[in-house]
């Protein structure tokens, strides 16, 4: 496989990879780094590539364990990842601050969720991915996979709804 | 009408049984539509997964492995070379020293090596001859510093 062709198989993906990581890591030079690495990390096995029938799921599989191996490493190191991810501060109408924030709040929210309910709500509801693939993905059953993501969805509007009945927490 | 089929759609949403169209339906429903206060929680967790669908990696990814292969073949080479050329610069001088010149009659051998040795002898003593001089160093010195 030359250059040329990988690069075109992985640039559609390569979006989907960092948000993934980005939503395991939270940090972005973390998952920008992550994403790199398992990039490397795919075309130095780019013979074997070629035999598999969707190379996007495999992809998003290397990207979930490569993620979740960095966690373990830092949880053990006794280590967390720091996140600097501030948001420029440009001026905004009231009503797209107060969206923002919102935003920033679900942000919050998911960040809390178990890593398995975080990494099948994003594939799901970010990515929109089917079934089938996320099961590849994640290697589970769907079964597994539809009560994690109900459970994921349940437990976000319940602490958004919390949020807003209780103003703080 | 709408919003009861919508609700029937968010029970099933909150189950997890939704296919991907039904969610598309949500989806476009809420981004686009006012929606009553009981719903808008949905509403945020809609415009957030939209959002984030939004971020992309903004380096481009490079693949490095091309560049250091070459480094490492070229420096292979580098090596083999050096080794090859001390080899056979080694390999050359080891074939001078075995062709000495060697001497088989022994008369003439025993000639030659008589040569050698007044030669030396010779040129020892042309040599020798030099070091008279020495002698005024000791003279000099022993007019400075007298030991008696």
């Amino acid at each position: 496989m030359r250059e040329h062709t990988f690069l075109n198989i992985i640039n559609p993906v390569k979006d989907k990879m960092y948000r993934l990581a980005l939503r395991l890591l939270t940090s972005r030079e973390a998952a920008e780094d992550a994403t790199q690495e398992v990039i490397l990390k795919l075309w130095s096995r780019k013979e074997k590539i070629k035999h598999y029938a969707n190379i996007e799921a495999f992809a998003m599989t290397v990207t979930k364990n490569y993620c979740l191996d960095q966690l373990k490493l830092k949880y053990h190191n006794n280590l967390r990842i720091v996140h600097q991810n501030y948001e420029s501060n440009h001026q905004s109408l009231q009503s797209e601050i107060e969206v923002n924030d919102e935003m920033e709040w679900l942000g919050r929210i998911v960040a809390t969720l178990p890593e398995q309910q975080k990494m099948i709500f994003q594939l799901r509801d970010v990515e929109q991915y089917d079934y089938d693939e996320i099961a590849e993905i994640m290697e589970m059953n769907q079964t597994a996979i539809r009560v994690n993501l109900s459970r994921a969805r349940k437990a976000i509007r319940e602490k958004l709804i919390k949020k807003h009945n209780y103003g703080i927490n | 009408m709408e919003l009861t089929k919508i609700e029937k759609l968010l029970e099933r949403y909150d189950e997890g049984e939704t296919s991907l169209t039904e969610e598309k339906i949500l989806r476009e429903y809420f981004l686009n539509n006012r929606v009553p206060e009981h719903l808008s929680s949905y509403k945020m967790m809609f415009m957030f997964s939209a959002k984030q669908s939004n971020q992309t990696l903004q380096e481009t990814p490079k693949i490095k492995t091309t560049r250091t292969n070459w480094y490492a073949w070229s420096s292979i080479a580098a090596i083999l070379i050096v080794a090859l050329g001390l080899f056979f610069f080694n390999d050359a001088n080891q074939m001078n020293q075995n062709d000495l010149g060697t001497i088989t009659d022994e008369e003439i051998a025993l000639e030659k090596t008589k040569e050698t040795l007044t030669m030396i002898s010779q040129i020892m003593n042309e040599g020798k001859s030099d070091l008279v001089y020495l002698k005024e160093f000791n003279n000099t010195k022993n007019k400075i510093i007298q030991i008696d």
